[in-house]
């Protein structure tokens, strides 16, 4: 029984679509943002949001990092993330329609997210 | 929109019972009246009515979405595009079996009653009556209620039970139909009160059979005089686009004559009363405006200037489209309005125009909005020399722009061209100007942009086009079983091919040359019939059956060579090869197997078959794209936000 509840997917806590503008809504609160590297120092990456904005991800970088990067963490700035999860996305990414998304699911479908 | 029934449609439809196809039935607008539903599920019957005359019916079956989803309501008006009169066994009149119609208008107020109303009134509604099982009722009701010449009773049928008087929703003195309809689409503002007292018609109203009216409009177009030369000798010819207080529009032609006489008189901008023109059925090829009739004026016309009349006409409707967002209509043919600020203006250019030689003026303006993005439009002819050379003259001061009607191609990615009916308004006293001219002051002006068009991935020329114009779910072709009835119609679809059946016969052998079937010949090789030579070998070509899936449902459709190469992956020929390998992997089976829920953009074509004497709806894949995700997801985000906007 342990295990089968184990399988189930937690969705007690999502984590929020950000982009730097929305990020200083959910300081404090767990999110999700792709940034596109712009500098990895080993224990921070300093990277350029889906709108075009600084944002400062903390914690442990993987070795290998690809333009961009999906990180989930928890706010803990008006521009930074304390990030516990990365996923590199690759070299391609359309930022445009990730912003868009961003927007769209803050706004009026946030209860689709939410 | 026409908003009213033909006259006559009732006693038309009854001296042509059986026309053979919709292109001999004329034009039928009529009511709809006691619309309600059969026993079975999809059948609706109803009442038609064309103002004087009713013969009852049955609408098909594949208009059950239209009334579910209110386009055809009762008391709503539609246009029968084919039928069949049927006989009644044991009675003297007949039936109507409606094949194809379309939605008109939404519920009237009321039903349209014919000039000679006030004793038919009285008729008419006893006669409603007689339809409703209760006898009592109608003894009671036609005894003490009804006041034919003064009261008409207004809104849907009322069921009730014995003895209940049925009271007039309202109650009004009996009007001309002419008045009625005239009244129904209007809340009588004081303006409008004012424009009565000159008995102004809504654009709305007017119809070929009604020669005495006067409109208001608004000139919101103008075309330039052209000379033409035909058999009967030379002319001059032009025409304007007119719009009233509701936003209706019409396309209004002047020739010689009266082309002289209204040429400067009608200033695009200005307002007038125009009455004693003539209306036809619009030309659909050259329509421009949507209506289905158009208007000519003669020499006996009258066109007058309305000066001291206030602010009448809203302005010319804009619905603006983001900069970044324009992708998904390039090369499409829905035009788009824009508003932005103009960053740079160019010098006039010359352009010959290959059809005929002629020199046009054109000039290049790139403008930017919010979205951080930059477009060039091209303006053509007047708008290049008039308004652009103002633009030029301002351009330091980086006027707004907002210009409704423009064409969007694909020259470096996304560009934006003028047409005759394109308008420019310059700094605009609207909302978005106002918020485009703060957002510019504060951040824009300093700010680097990118144009739109590099951004976007650029598809193959076929692909970009055809794959997001006229996209639909698959649905759309399940429950419209009669599309592409008189010709094929094209739509595009995103979906998963489901299932291939292995057991079918995939293939054909094909002529080499000419892709024509060929048989096999008498000894050895084949034979084809079109090129008249035997062949040592043959190709395969693809005729292939597919089920694909989308999230509204799915279809079969049939694909051919080079469209099932795409979905199978490999030539008919090297397929043949694994099949005919029998071992324990079966890689036949497998290169199926690969092909299975892979997503595509298909191009397909709808047509009617005959099958068996059935008809039967067949779906053909002409062309299939790979699906990019990015130009899809941003198709997607245009898609919410039309959602949003309606």
């Amino acid at each position: 029984m342990d295990i089968i509840a184990e399988l189930a997917m937690d969705t007690s806590n999502p984590a929020v679509f950000v982009n730097a503008e929305l990020l200083g809504r959910y300081v404090g609160r767990k999110v999700r943002a792709v940034i596109q590297v712009i500098r990895n120092d080993g224990t921070a990456v300093i990277g350029k949001s889906t709108d075009e904005k600084q944002m400062i991800v903390k914690g442990l970088p993987p070795s290998q990092l690809t333009t961009f990067v999906e990180v989930i963490g928890i706010a803990d700035g008006q521009n930074s993330i304390s990030a516990d999860k990365w996923t590199n996305f690759g070299d391609n990414f359309d930022t445009f329609t990730y912003n868009k998304l961003c927007q769209l699911a803050n706004g009026e479908y946030q209860h689709l997210f939410l | 929109m026409v908003k009213t029934v033909t006259p006559g449609a009732v006693s038309a439809m009854r001296s042509a019972p059986s026309p053979d196809s919709p292109a001999d039935v004329p034009e039928l607008v009529v009511q709809v009246l006691d619309l309600k539903s059969t026993g079975t599920r999809n059948r609706f019957m109803f009442t038609a009515n064309d103002g004087k005359m009713k013969l009852k019916g049955i609408l098909p079956s594949n208009v059950e979405s239209e009334i579910h989803s209110g386009s055809i309501q009762n008391l709503g008006l539609i246009r029968i595009l084919h039928y069949t009169l049927n006989d009644i066994p044991n009675k003297s009149d007949k039936y109507l079996v409606v094949n194809k119609c379309e939605a008109v208008s939404p519920a009237l107020e009321m039903e349209i009653k014919s000039d000679a109303g006030d004793l038919d009134c009285g008729i008419l509604l006893k006669s409603k009556q007689e339809d409703e099982t209760n006898s009592e009722v109608t003894v009671e009701e036609s005894g003490n209620l009804w006041k034919p010449k003064q009261e008409v009773e207004v809104g849907n049928q009322v069921k009730t039970g014995p003895g209940i008087h049925l009271k007039p929703k309202q109650e009004m003195v009996a009007k001309s139909a002419a008045q009625i309809v005239h009244e129904q689409h209007r809340n009588m503002a004081p303006a409008a009160r004012l424009a009565m007292t000159r008995r102004v018609h809504p654009l709305v109203s007017l119809n070929p059979y009604q020669g005495s009216w006067t409109i208001k409009v608004r000139v919101t177009s103008k075309g330039s005089m052209r000379t033409y030369r035909n058999a009967r000798g030379e002319g001059c010819v032009f025409n304007v686009e007119l719009t009233d207080e509701d936003g209706t529009q019409i396309q209004a032609t002047m020739f010689n004559e009266a082309a002289r006489k209204f040429y400067d008189k009608l200033e695009i901008g200005k307002v007038y009363y125009i009455s004693r023109g003539t209306l036809k059925v619009a030309n659909k090829q050259f329509k421009t405006v949507q209506n289905d009739y158009e208007m000519t004026l003669n020499e006996n016309s009258e066109v007058e200037e309305a000066s001291n009349e206030a602010s009448f006409v809203p302005e010319t409707k804009f619905n603006f489209v983001p900069i970044d967002m324009l992708g998904p209509y390039v090369n499409g043919k829905e035009l788009v309005d824009v508003i932005g600020v103009v960053q740079s203006v160019s010098p006039t250019m010359s352009i010959r125009r290959k059809s005929n030689n002629e020199i046009i003026p054109k000039r290049d303006i790139t403008i930017a909005d919010e979205t951080k993005k930059i477009v060039v439009v091209s303006l053509w002819n007047e708008l290049a020399t008039t308004v652009g050379q103002e633009l030029l003259d301002s351009a330091d001061q980086s006027p707004i722009v907002a210009i409704k009607s423009l064409k969007v191609g694909d020259f470096q990615g996304v560009s934006l061209s003028s047409l005759g009916k394109s308008v420019v308004k310059v700094n605009p006293e609207t909302p978005e100007a106002k918020k485009l001219r703060s957002w510019f002051d504060s951040e824009g002006k300093g700010s680097s942009m990118d144009s739109v068009g590099s951004g976007l991935i650029a598809s193959s020329r076929n692909g970009s086009r055809s794959m997001y114009s006229d996209r639909v779910f698959l649905s759309h072709f399940t429950s419209n079983p009669s599309l592409g009835e008189d010709k094929p119609a094209f739509f595009s679809v995103r979906a998963y091919v489901s299932f291939i059946k292995p057991d079918q016969t995939m293939w054909y052998r094909a002529c080499k040359t000419c892709k024509k079937k060929v048989t096999e010949a008498i000894g050895s090789g084949y034979w084809c019939e079109g090129c008249q030579k035997n062949d040592e070998g043959c190709s395969l070509r693809y005729i292939m059956v597919a089920k694909v899936s989308d999230p509204s449902g799915e279809a079969w459709v049939s694909a051919f060579n080079e469209e099932a190469e795409h979905i199978i992956g490999c030539p008919a020929d090297e397929l043949n090869q694994l099949k005919s390998q029998e071992n324990e992997e079966n890689p036949y089976q497998q290169k199926l197997k690969q092909a299975i829920w892979v997503p595509h953009l298909f191009r397909v074509s709808v047509a009617q078959h005959e099958y068996m004497s059935e008809k039967r709806q067949r779906i053909t894949v002409k062309g299939v794209a790979p699906v990019d995700f990015a130009a899809e997801s941003r198709y997607l985000l245009e898609e919410i936000s039309k959602q949003k906007a309606s």
